[in-house]
């Protein structure tokens, strides 16, 4: 049976070295490559950084990260409760473009895409939950 | 993170060492805002940095930016496996000169 893991807290920024010691805790449990690792950590990074960033105008409120670990594949859902925002939806940067011609900003949804197997957006029960997946 | 600074003339090299996230950024970036005046050859050591956010990777563009507005350069030096990863998804590895 799949073992799930939960962990909520205030979403504020400095809570997000807990949400990575969540990630590198589960992911060393069971056994991963540092490659794998790195891009789980980084992903749930970018999506964390996003919710304390954007999900409550006021400031104020939860986040809750959930994960698993089944037949090899990691799965690692980002929960808040805040304003409905998919952040995937956004259009993917211009990756082309040179040094001078570029935004400073948008590349870590991108970032995200790139560095695992599979990302989903849902909003259901009142709450923003990203889902990420990716095989160890 | 660690960052070491070393100025030599108007070359600086700053060693990074742990992971240049969300939380760490705005060190490198004080670092640089203090050190930068007068710099023409800016080198980064990622020599002890293999973990790149998006959050450094801001600052890295703003300061190639900055260094090639002044006619300066700027160098990424030993760079790892999954920074260079996050550099080629996201084209970066065509904007900066990494050696």
């Amino acid at each position: 049976m799949k073992e799930e893991n939960v962990l909520r807290i205030p979403a504020k920024l400095e809570g997000m070295d807990v949400i990575l010691a969540f990630v590198s805790y589960l992911l060393d449990t069971h056994g991963c490559t540092p490659k794998a690792r790195t891009q789980l950590r980084m992903a749930v990074e970018e999506l964390y950084v996003n919710v304390t960033l954007y999900a409550y105008p006021s400031g104020e409120g939860w986040a809750e990260i959930r994960g698993s670990i089944e037949d090899g594949v990691a799965t690692f859902c980002l929960i808040d409760g805040g304003t409905p925002f998919d952040p995937l939806a956004k259009p993917d940067p211009d990756i082309l473009l040179s040094g001078e011609e570029r935004g400073i900003g948008g590349l870590g949804i991108y970032m995200v895409k790139s560095m695992v197997d599979e990302v989903e957006y849902a909003y259901r029960d009142g709450c923003n939950q990203l889902t990420l997946k990716k095989q160890l | 993170m660690k960052l070491t600074a070393e100025k030599n003339g108007t070359a600086l090299t700053v060693h990074l060492s742990g992971e240049l996230n969300t939380l760490t950024a705005p060190e490198l970036s004080t670092l640089l805002d203090k050190e930068l005046g007068g710099v023409q050859e800016l080198t980064l050591n990622f020599a002890e940095c293999d973990y790149v956010s998006s959050a450094g990777l801001r600052i890295l563009l703003a300061t190639f930016k900055k260094m090639k507005a002044s006619k300066g350069s700027m160098v990424l030096a030993n760079v790892g496996e999954n920074f260079m990863d996050v550099l080629s998804n996201t084209g970066l590895d065509a904007v900066f000169d990494i050696q």
